[in-house]
């Protein structure tokens, strides 16, 4: 009796595990809505847009913004709105590999893929000739970053100017993500709890695998962040934090600050955000915005054409 | 045969090994009628605990019980661990201490291992290192229930390990960050009075 009742409880494990989310056409998830980078990657990459620069233009300052776990290219369209036509400096949008595509692709895909497609991107503008590149990320593109400088990845090549983080992710707010070894199996996946507006450029559904990788990677850059780790001769580091983040504990901006140093020995820069928005310079498609959160979102966009500009 | 006795031989060691772990496995689990002390006990000892997914912190604990507390089955406790003496030990990661107060219960007095419930209530502090960061959550309550078992030989050692679960986190608004919900805790204690009254 007792082995009939472990078998069926393995059973229902079992199709607990094989269940697959109720994905309907109008989510990203689909796989029939793309980020528009993939159709026109000319209009969001600057190694497709401008790939022969002249002198002039190789001089000027591009600044790569990646966006965080389970978003688009979206997440920067702002910022290309501030830019507006500003001819002294590039905007490139990167997508993550994974992202931006199905559900399956995303399920598939691990922390290196993500990262692939910044460093696709870094070593077409090196190959081009440009030579004054910025990296601007938001959450879990923070700690992507972090993780090639922690590996050594810019020893070889042109350092980045700058590394200006925005809401970067070390310290999850969801505490429940260090046991996604264990639960995310039976679990098979986690719906996200955002509106419908977003599910066209957020996936709406998140693989267990895709979570493990995540914890994999946060893992491995606090690990690096415990021992130490230096920037380039020639960066410079900049965090923007919330103090209120219900996805990137704030935390995470103290685990940076004290685990990284300049070339030079001196500690990085950090702002705290008087914010409970998680990637608060992203505004479009939230509801009930302050004044406050317009004031942040200009703030930091003005301050981080400054840092470049410099 | 022969190549039989051959690998014998040159396996003694080995063999001598799970002879002697075996020996003093079955003298342990054949105890199973522990003779305890009567009169107080006053275990004194390290503490070390991890947080999954987190730090390891390491500790002293002590815990107190006698005969009228439910027969020895009840403890009270304090423990004072740190991430000081684990993972923050010549690292950067964040500096923090957890001041506890406990009581344990002890399932199967006679056994030799023995089934315990613990709750914990206390005070977390961390030190972020820097002026910048005052105005984030540094300090929270503690409480957290913990499930384990007991090793409790007839010599005054005890050895103890259970999973516990922090009732009170931080949650990225509230609560400092580096608060764990899981965590699973070794402690190796010394009774201090067991010369003062054994049976």
């Amino acid at each position: 009796m007792n082995r009939i009742l472990t078998l069926f409880l393995i059973g229902l494990i079992g199709l607990g595990c094989s269940k697959e989310p109720a994905i309907t056409d109008d989510m990203l998830d689909s796989g029939k809505l793309f980020d528009p980078s993939l159709y026109k990657p000319e209009q969001y990459l600057i190694s497709k847009a401008v790939p022969n620069p002249t002198p002039a233009q190789a001089s000027r300052p591009v600044i790569i913004a990646c966006h965080g776990y389970s978003a688009t290219t979206f997440e920067w369209d702002e910022f290309r709105a501030y830019l507006g036509n500003r001819t002294d400096v590039y905007l490139s949008q990167v997508l993550l590999g994974g992202h931006g595509r199905s559900y399956a692709d995303f399920k598939q895909s691990t922390w290196h893929d993500w990262q692939t497609a910044i460093t696709t991107e870094y070593e077409a503008l090196l190959k081009a000739g440009y030579q004054n590149i910025s990296l601007l990320t938001s959450s879990t593109s923070g700690p992507l970053s972090l993780e090639l400088v922690s590996s050594g990845y810019f020893a070889s090549r042109t350092a980045p100017r700058n590394l200006l983080l925005v809401d970067p992710i070390i310290v999850p707010s969801s505490k429940s993500l260090s046991l996604i070894g264990v639960v995310g199996p039976m679990l098979g996946y986690i719906e996200a709890d955002q509106p419908a507006t977003e599910d066209k450029v957020y996936y709406h559904f998140r693989p267990q695998e895709t979570l493990q990788q995540l914890e994999t990677l946060l893992t491995t850059v606090r690990k690096e962040l415990e021992k130490g780790v230096t920037l380039p001769t020639g960066t410079a580091l900049m965090v923007y934090k919330s103090k209120q983040d219900p996805v990137a504990d704030p935390v995470s901006a103290v685990l940076i600050y004290n685990g990284i140093k300049t070339a030079t020995g001196q500690p990085t820069d950090v702002q705290l955000i008087d914010s409970k928005l998680h990637v608060y310079t992203r505004l479009n498609l939230r509801t009930d915005l302050t004044t406050t959160d317009r004031q942040n979102q200009t703030a930091t966009f003005a301050d981080i054409v400054n840092r470049v500009l410099r | 045969m022969r190549s039989s006795i051959h690998t014998l031989f040159c396996r003694g060691s080995q063999y001598r090994s799970l002879v002697l772990t075996a020996t003093v496995l079955s003298w342990f689990t054949t105890l199973s009628a522990q003779n305890r002390p009567t009169g107080a006990v006053l275990d004194v000892g390290v503490r070390a605990q991890k947080s999954i997914g987190l730090y390891t912190e390491t500790g002293i604990t002590a815990q107190f019980t006698h005969a009228k507390l439910v027969h020895q089955r009840l403890y009270v406790g304090l423990s004072y661990v740190t991430s000081r003496l684990g993972t923050a030990l010549n690292s950067n990661a964040v500096k923090q201490d957890n001041y506890l107060a406990s009581v344990t219960y002890l399932f199967r007095p006679n056994w030799l291992i023995r089934p315990l419930v613990r709750f914990n209530a206390g005070y977390f502090r961390a030190d972020y290192g820097s002026e910048l960061f005052r105005d984030l959550p540094q300090t929270s309550l503690l409480a957290s229930p913990e499930l384990g078992l007991c090793v409790c030989p007839r010599f005054p050692l005890k050895l103890n390990a259970s999973v516990g679960y922090n009732l009170l986190t931080g949650d990225g608004v509230t609560g400092p960050g580096t608060l764990y919900p899981v965590f699973v805790q070794t402690s190796l204690t010394w009774n201090l009075l067991h010369h003062a009254v054994t049976r």
